[in-house]
């Protein structure tokens, strides 16, 4: 069989695809599955951690509230700095190892992946969140308050919808990120589509033709993510512009308004 | 005083160390329009805020129906619901159409039944003259439009005291004339109401009560009649003058 091994560039391309596909094809599965969970879980700590930060502190609070609130921000600062200044590659490293050689916590595979994918995540979602929420203005916050509405609610139904819309494109940017740096988790033996594709090259010593394949898959999977979250976008848009011209009920409409101010015009 | 609804006792209010307002004293009766006049900077704004608890008084008192509400043991929020407020920015929420705008206080805030909030609203929207746009978003509307909404937002709480801040100074000049006479109509009809404002002849016309502030302390305060004839106090007369040139 040896001899009958393909020399030529297609040649080998074909080769592996025939007899490795499903190899790459779960490490793709994998990529995608890491991707998802890790930025799904990475939103939700980024969201806890970004209304925590944005906590307001009242003059006439209690002092209690008031160290426990910079206690808190306190850490949740350093652990978005810690996560954002340093590669995930080393996180992962860092973590999994710390943890096996002095937690004495052999992490599975799956639960190393997610976790330092999320946490990872979760650091710059946070600053994202905390963005997107300072970014509204003041005067929505202000206005909530004044039909008194509590802090609470004030985000709930005023100022967190409106934050989301600078949100969610972030979503999807970190979504894509994390499909291409997952491949970081190979350092901790994570089988994922470049492990897989890093196993399948070393078994010929075909690194380029291996890696012109992962290359093509990641594409694939990016463009397709891509064109997923515009196209979910542009409903979403369409959603909303048809919410705007709903039909106004016949008797409130604006030649029936009995209203004089109406009808001259202010 | 049995109609007495907001008094303000020595009230002072600093930020660091800007003395913003200096032992300020009045009191607001139910039924009463008292108009806050004087230049920028005099420190109108801030006290209409001190009233609402936008801001935290550094000192003295406000006692809403006797009771102060700058201690820490008053629910500000409850507080909030029975004193009204119309910005000069609108402030309305923009993620929301002109009907659940003022709905969604009377739902979340007063728990009052959905169908009665609506009915509510819509009856405050017909009043200003914006129930044709209830489904509008306020980027849709000009700015009247949207003061008018805030107006309404306002009253579907059916609050006691309505504190206006500077209503129309973010309008143009053809926009002010319908929100002046929605806040004329209200007057009217015997809502109790602070307004912080620039048109001295509202101040003149509807209010019962004007209060002339400058550097942040009351420098004269009487009837309008008597302010707008026959000013007392030197400020009063040169910021009053500038107007009348016009």
């Amino acid at each position: 069989m040896t001899s009958s091994l393909p020399t030529d560039f297609w040649g080998r391309i074909l080769f592996l695809i025939t007899n490795y596909s499903s190899s790459f094809l779960r490490g793709a599965g994998t990529t995608v599955a890491i991707a998802v969970v890790g930025t799904a879980v990475g939103c939700l700590i980024g969201f806890i951690v970004g209304i925590i930060q944005t906590i307001p502190v009242n003059p006439n609070d209690s002092k209690i509230k008031k160290v426990l609130l910079w206690i808190v921000n306190a850490i949740l600062k350093v652990y978005v700095e810690v996560f954002r200044g340093t590669p995930m590659i080393v996180q992962a490293m860092f973590i999994y190892y710390g943890a096996l050689m002095y937690l004495d916590i052999k992490m599975g595979m799956w639960f190393a992946a997610f976790f330092i994918v999320s946490i990872n995540t979760g650091a710059y979602m946070a600053e994202t969140v905390r963005g997107g929420i300072i970014s509204v203005d003041w005067g929505q916050t202000e206005g909530a308050m004044s039909i008194g509405m509590n802090h609470y609610q004030t985000m709930l139904y005023v100022v967190f919808p409106q934050a989301l819309r600078n949100i969610i494109p972030q979503i999807g940017n970190n979504l894509i990120i994390n499909i291409k740096d997952s491949s970081v988790l190979s350092v901790i033996g994570t089988v994922e589509l470049f492990y897989a594709a890093k196993q399948t090259a070393g078994a010929y010593y075909w690194y380029f033709e291996s890696m012109t394949i992962a290359m093509a898959v990641y594409l694939v999977m990016t463009l397709l993510t891509s064109f997923l979250l515009r196209s979910g976008r542009k409903n979403w848009t369409a959603l909303r512009s048809s919410n705007l011209r709903r039909p106004i009920p016949w008797r409130l409409q604006a030649g029936c308004s009995t209203d004089r101010r109406e009808r001259t015009g202010g | 005083m049995s109609d007495e609804i907001i008094r303000v006792s020595h009230l002072g209010k600093a930020f660091g160390n800007n003395v913003v307002l200096r032992d300020i004293n009045f009191t607001v009766s139910k039924g009463d329009v008292t108009s806050i006049i004087g230049s920028s900077g005099s420190g109108k704004s801030t006290l209409l805020r001190c009233i609402n608890l936008l801001e935290t008084p550094t000192s003295g008192e406000i006692l809403y129906h006797g009771v102060p509400i700058n201690s820490k043991n008053v629910n500000a929020c409850e507080y909030r619901t029975h004193v009204g407020m119309v910005f000069q920015s609108f402030n309305l929420f923009n993620n929301m159409t002109v009907l659940d705008n003022c709905v969604i206080g009377q739902t979340k805030v007063l728990k009052k039944k959905k169908d009665d909030a609506v009915i509510n609203a819509v009856k405050y929207l017909e009043k200003v003259g914006m129930s044709p746009y209830i489904n509008a978003r306020p980027h849709q509307l000009s700015g009247g439009q949207k003061q008018r909404v805030a107006i309404a937002r306002a009253l579907a709480m059916d609050p006691e005291v309505l504190l206006f801040d500077e209503p129309t100074s973010a309008l143009d000049p053809e926009m002010v004339g319908e929100v002046l006479a929605v806040m004329r109509d209200l007057a009217r009809e015997g809502m109790t109401m602070i307004v912080v404002t620039h048109e001295m002849a509202f101040a003149r016309d509807v209010s019962n009560h004007v209060i002339f502030m400058s550097e942040g302390v009351i420098c004269e305060e009487g009837p309008p009649e008597e302010i707008f004839k026959n000013p007392k106090n030197e400020r009063t007369r040169e910021f009053l003058s500038r107007f009348t040139q016009n």
